[in-house]
């Protein structure tokens, strides 16, 4: 028989037959892995799913178009268009200038949390202009009708086929400080065999979004579609090339793939912690498939040394189960893909949650199974299989015949890896100095703390070989307590010295706690700074913004004529009105804040970091920057920093750095006065309020809300604990993916310790044959778990503690540019481990009674 | 003149009066008899009427030989409202006779930046296409069609404008307010380049030139029209249009002006000429069943004689399938055969309301 056809009998006759005969096992095993790649798989589809929203408008309507003309700061004005078509020539090429903003329905309750209204991209383009993409689109029907009410009115919309309002409809909508109700004239129509528009995109007539968000002569931007034909490419690099000459500053222009980067790069570091994060479980799961295998290869002996004795080559037996991980990999990898998917349609609507409340508008809600992720979640999910299955695959294949004879047989003490205190202090020293290292600059200004990632994977392993030398002490520490009950005795001898399945289960475990702890200890220090930076930022009456402002993303503004009203009501004592500009930097996109310095200076409302400045903008060219921004682009306090406005690029010199944890983008702050003469634009982001009388912040309230419909309006109180809900719901889905981690490593556990007991069959027959019931057993099993657990809880949390600085002070500092403040969350560690501790004593307690009816004779 | 082009009409109107009235009930102006027209002012736009065009056809030729069928055309409309402006709305056309394929697109856009006429003179952009007369009376026109093709030229009037109509009005119906002012150039020098795919080709021939102005031209009944224009090779023009009637009877108001050597015009009416399908065409694209080409029988002016002219088109397929508008006509090249079978000169014929929905189409 040649080696395929031996190998496909061992598959039948020796890996399938102990499946069947353990079914059990087996799908615990499988679970556990699947449940790993599921996080990980779910993750993924929820990341492109969010990033896919990010789409433009034009792809749905058309082809993608070839480049996009945009300000560097601000907006364009509409004279630019005859001068772009002037340098084109005759050159056959679409041009399709775009006004966007943002829109949202208006919500019943003032008092609704932000962001929980539905909010759209109203995108005004030109609907006539726009029929003659048509001509490139032959297998489409001719579009004459479909456009035909909106062109000209200047209440029209068209929306997508997934809003529940239908044409003829009114649909209300809160548009910069106005609500308006406008009519649906129509459906966005779709590409022959594409898919309708989102239902967040909402298109109108060019001249018509102009009017209606006060911004006529302006637009966004211009896309650029180089007509079919032939020498597509190289007519597209020559429009590119004399658009791009012709720019002299006043445009950028930035090719399809620049701009379908943008909304990836903007996010990079947040899906990449994500994307680390949710590893945590298939990390977990990988030390269980190891243990797994390893007590399989054990209890299988007597069989492989039948086989060796009859010929079989050491070759094909490791051979045999590798392919035994292999159909582990692939099992557990497919089912988990499919979890990984349902739970893709929730782990979206959280990282939709969150892009929206940190970088843009997006309506993901649903995540669409992609065959390239599936295809790479499956091999990572067989490798990872297999090289867990490695060191057992080869103990199998090299253990001679003789050792392998004898019915009884203990677990050995582990891998040598996994005891090896030399490692551990190496892998400790080495994680300190990467983290030391200097963070990755990616294109955009994306940072990757690539040497704090290793550090953690180098302490999370430390923390996963002192467990069991914990182990191993503890064992010995509660050796005494034998002496109290026979069960006792029983349960400590299985740890002192402990089994390599059980150093594995601790290992797993503090890896699963390392993590979790670790997050918990960021996130607590992260909101314990967001406390103490609310208490000095927000110190003002009441805060008045758009209804819309919705996300970070929105665009909606405050008429002057309506900002000025309300600053100049006689209850106000002092207002501060914020503008912004989305502005690019040589490093990247940020934006440029204009404030009444004054105001900052009197209110004492900035949080400095390296101490109050000397120097304001108000007193000359100067400006302050967020700690971010000094992260993100490298600037620092005293530098001259060029800034583009429309009015031509200013220099100034940084005069100080404020924290701001609101944009991981940063922001430049400069005076009011000079944003409002260099941006030309006077319409606010946000008014900020000091009241003559602070105890009238709630009627007041209550009146400019009945006066302005369009305005959201909040007090100190109320926006402090808007902030901080917004803040811990960005990190919901972290929780998430914590207690999946956790869950994985209390199931091995229960996987540990079924793999002990069925190596010790021979041993339970004999404790039942002296009477020990099926209660004492379970009892003796839980204690065993309890002390595995044990140790593993705490290597895990202290190399949480060590996690924790590091996530603060390397990873979060490198990847945000935030400086925290560590403060460890003992009420939510305690949690963790009384849980922890619960979960391991009731899983051993059951897998002890379930033990304990094993027959004596049953194969594994 | 081009009784009216496809896109443009629109309405139609009222009871028959005997006078137009000055301008229309929605305040557009309408023709009115002895206009004194004041060049180059009048070449440019007059925004006082609701529709307007310019309409270029002609056939060029390449050093080689080959030869060329083009058309170029632009439209302004006043759509109704001040919020809606005017719309701009432009053809291009071309036909390589020594291939048969024929290429076309269409453009529209709003005024603005990226669609203008110029009043005071010819200066009318959509898009990249542009159509303006130099201070030399040089007419220069840029064209393409979706990157297949493109050219540059510039036509030199070689027969002075003549002005079609009765006293300056064309009418094209009952209705006295359905009619034009009808400028023509019908005899213009072309040179330029032609390039067509990555063939650079210098070409020159003969193009006519068409500038009509009105605010209502379909009338009750009429379902389409038939119109050509010809440049014969003995130094002569002719401009037909036959409107075709619901019951398939030819309008009264259809004219033949027949332009001499030295542009004289001279107009016949609808009683003393024919213009008659000469087999037909079905376009696989519409569905619609063309002529395939016409048969213009009338007294030829020089000689006295009855004349019945054949217009054989150069290829089959100059069907423009209106994309953007809807309205698919035919439009193309053709060549003029006399009775016995000679080649006495070049046409553009002109074919509407044959896809059924005309009179939909342009409500």
């Amino acid at each position: 028989m040649n080696e395929a056809g031996l190998l496909r009998l061992l598959l039948r006759k020796f890996t399938l037959r102990h499946w069947r005969r353990g079914p059990g096992q087996a799908v615990l095993l499988v679970m556990i892995l699947a449940l790993g790649v599921a996080v990980y798989f779910s993750i993924r589809l929820a990341n492109r799913a969010v990033l896919a929203s990010f789409e433009r408008f034009t792809d749905v309507l058309t082809h993608e178009t070839d480049f996009v003309v945009s300000a560097p700061a601000g907006s364009l004005p509409e004279t630019i268009l005859p001068e772009l078509r002037a340098a084109l020539g005759a050159r056959p090429v679409h041009m399709i200038p775009v006004i966007e903003t943002t829109a949202a329905r208006p919500r019943s309750d003032a008092n609704a949390e932000i962001g929980s209204a539905e909010t759209f991209r109203l995108i005004g383009i030109d609907l006539i202009g726009i029929q003659n993409l048509r001509e490139e689109d032959t297998s489409a029907e001719p579009i004459r009708e479909t456009w035909a009410g909106g062109v000209g009115n200047l209440n029209a919309i068209f929306v997508s086929p997934a809003l529940t309002e239908q044409p003829g409809d009114r649909l209300p909508l809160l548009i910069d400080d106005r609500l308006v109700s406008l009519e649906i004239a129509g459906h966005i129509p779709a590409r022959t065999n594409e898919p309708a528009a989102p239902a967040s995109i909402i298109i109108m007539d060019l001249p018509a979004a102009q009017a209606i968000t006060e911004r006529r002569g302006q637009i966004d931007r211009v896309e650029f579609l180089v007509e079919s034909g032939p020498d597509r490419a190289a007519r597209r690099a020559e429009a590119t090339k004399i658009v791009t000459d012709a720019a002299q500053g006043r445009w950028r222009v930035e090719t399809s793939a620049d701009r379908r980067e943008s909304g990836a790069m903007m996010t990079r570091a947040f899906r990449l912690n994500l994307t680390v994060l949710s590893l945590i479980a298939l990390l977990v799961g990988l030390y269980l498939i190891y243990q797994a295998l390893d007590g399989a290869v054990l209890r299988r002996r007597q069989e492989i040394a039948i086989l060796r004795s009859l010929g079989v080559e050491e070759r094909t037996i490791q051979r045999a189960w590798l392919l035994e991980s292999l159909l582990v990999g692939a099992v557990g990898g497919t089912l988990g893909a499919l979890l990984g998917w349902a739970g893709a349609q929730f782990a979206v609507r959280f990282v939709g949650r969150t892009v929206n409340a940190l970088y843009f508008a997006n309506s993901a809600d649903s995540a669409h199974l992609h065959f390239g992720e599936f295809a790479w979640t499956l091999v990572l999910s067989i490798a990872a299989s297999i090289a867990a299955g490695w060191a057992p695959a080869r103990t199998a294949a090299q253990m001679p015949p003789a050792q392998m004879i004898g019915r009884y047989h203990t677990a050995g003490p582990g891998p040598r890896l996994l005891r090896s205190r030399t490692l551990a202090v190496a892998l400790i020293v080495l994680g300190a100095l990467a983290a030391k290292l200097p963070a990755l600059h990616l294109a955009g200004g994306t940072r990757v703390a690539l040497g704090g990632f290793f550090a953690a994977g180098a302490w999370l392993f430390a923390g996963g070989i002192v467990s069991g030398h914990l182990l191993r002490g503890l064992g010995a520490l509660v050796r005494p307590l034998g002496n109290l009950s026979p069960l006792a005795r029983l349960a400590v001898s299985h740890l002192s010295p402990p089994s390599g399945r059980h150093r594995l289960a601790a290992a797993s475990l503090a890896c699963a706690i390392a993590m979790t702890a670790g997050m918990a200890i960021l996130v607590g220090s992260f909101e314990r700074t967001m406390q103490q930076w609310i208490a000095t930022t927000f110190q003002a009456d009441l805060y008045i913004s758009s209804a819309g402002a919705q996300s970070a993303s929105s665009q909606n503004r405050m008429m002057p004529a309506t900002w000025q009203r309300l600053a100049s009501d006689p209850a106000v004592a002092d207002a501060n009105v914020l503008h912004a500009a989305d502005v690019v930097f040589p490093g990247g996109k940020s934006m440029v804040i204009g404030v009444n310095t004054q105001f900052d200076r009197q209110q004492g409302t900035v949080a400095w970091l390296g101490g109050t400045p000397t120097q304001w903008p108000d007193e000359g060219e100067f400006t302050f920057v967020s700690e971010a921004f000094v992260e993100r682009f490298g600037t620092q306090r005293g530098d001259l920093l060029n800034v583009p406005t429309p009015s031509g690029t200013r220099a100034l010199r940084v005069a100080g750095v404020f924290a701001d944890y609101g944009s991981e983008r940063g922001s430049v702050l400069i005076d009011r006065a000079k944003f409002v003469e260099w941006f030309r634009e006077d319409a606010a982001r946000t008014v900020i309020v000091k009241l003559r009388d602070p105890a009238v912040a709630e009627s007041l309230r209550t009146k400019w809300l009945a006066e302005n419909p369009g305005l959201q309006i909040f007090t100190n109180a109320h926006l402090r604990t808007e902030v901080l809900r917004i803040f811990r719901q960005t990190f919901s889905i972290t929780y998430a993916l914590e207690a999946i981690g956790v869950c994985v490593a209390v199931l091995g556990l229960a996987l540990t310790l079924i793999s002990v007991l069925l190596d010790r069959q021979a041993d339970l027959t004999t404790l039942r044959a002296l009477g020990v019931s099926r209660r004492g057993m379970a009892i003796s099993a839980a204690m065993e778990g309890l002390g595995t657990a044990l140790a593993g809880l705490l290597a895990g949390l202290a190399a949480s503690l060590l996690l924790g600085w590091l996530l603060i002070h390397v990873i979060n500092k490198q990847t945000f540019g935030w400086t925290l403040l560590l403060a460890v969350p003992w009420p939510a560690l305690v949690l963790l481990a009384v849980l922890v501790l619960s979960a391991a004593l009731i899983a051993a307690a059951i897998v002890g009674y379930w033990g304990a009816g094993l027959p004596a004779d049953r194969e594994e | 003149m081009k009784p009216m082009r496809p896109l443009l009409c629109l309405v139609t109107l009222f009871a028959t009066a005997l006078a137009a009235p000055p301008t229309t009930p929605d305040g557009y102006a309408l023709p009115q008899p002895g206009r004194e027209f004041v060049f180059p002012r009048d070449h440019g736009s007059h925004p006082e009427f609701k529709i307007e065009w310019w309409y270029l056809t002609g056939h060029l030729y390449a050093e080689d030989g080959r030869r060329f069928g083009l058309q170029a055309t632009f439209f302004r409309r006043a759509d109704g409202t001040a919020e809606k402006g005017n719309i701009y709305l432009a053809h291009m056309a071309l036909l390589d006779v020594k291939t048969g394929r024929f290429i076309h697109q269409e453009r529209l856009n709003r005024a603005g930046w990226d669609a203008s006429a110029a009043i005071g003179s010819l200066d009318v952009k959509c898009g990249p296409w542009s159509l303006r007369m130099d201070d030399a009376g040089l007419i220069h026109v840029i064209g393409s069609i979706r990157a297949e093709a493109s050219f540059e030229l510039a036509l030199t009037p070689i027969k002075p404008l003549v002005v079609f109509g009765e006293n300056g009005v064309s009418r094209k119906g009952a209705d006295p307010s359905a009619a034009s002012h009808y400028l023509t150039f019908p005899r213009l020098e072309t040179r330029g380049t032609l390039s067509l795919g990555k063939e650079q080709l210098p070409v020159r021939g003969e193009m006519w030139m068409d500038h009509e102005m009105s605010s209502s031209q379909l009338d009750e009944g009429q379902v389409g029209w038939d119109w050509a224009c010809l440049q014969l090779r003995d130094g002569r023009e002719a401009m037909v249009y036959r409107m075709r009637r619901k019951d398939g009877t030819t309008d009264p108001f259809s004219t033949l002006a027949w332009i001499d050597p030295a542009g004289a015009v001279q107009q016949v009416g609808a009683k003393d000429f024919t213009l008659m399908p000469n087999g037909s065409w079905r376009s696989a694209q519409s569905g619609a069943e063309y002529p395939s080409g016409v048969v213009l029988s009338a007294i030829d002016p020089s000689s006295g004689k009855r004349v019945q002219w054949k217009l054989v088109p150069l290829a089959k397929d100059q069907e423009l399938h209106g994309r953007i508008t809807g309205i698919a006509y035919w439009e193309g090249a053709c060549r003029i055969l006399d009775e016995q079978e000679n080649e006495i000169g070049s046409a553009f014929l002109e074919l509407t309301g044959y896809t059924g929905d005309l009179k939909r189409s342009l409500r």
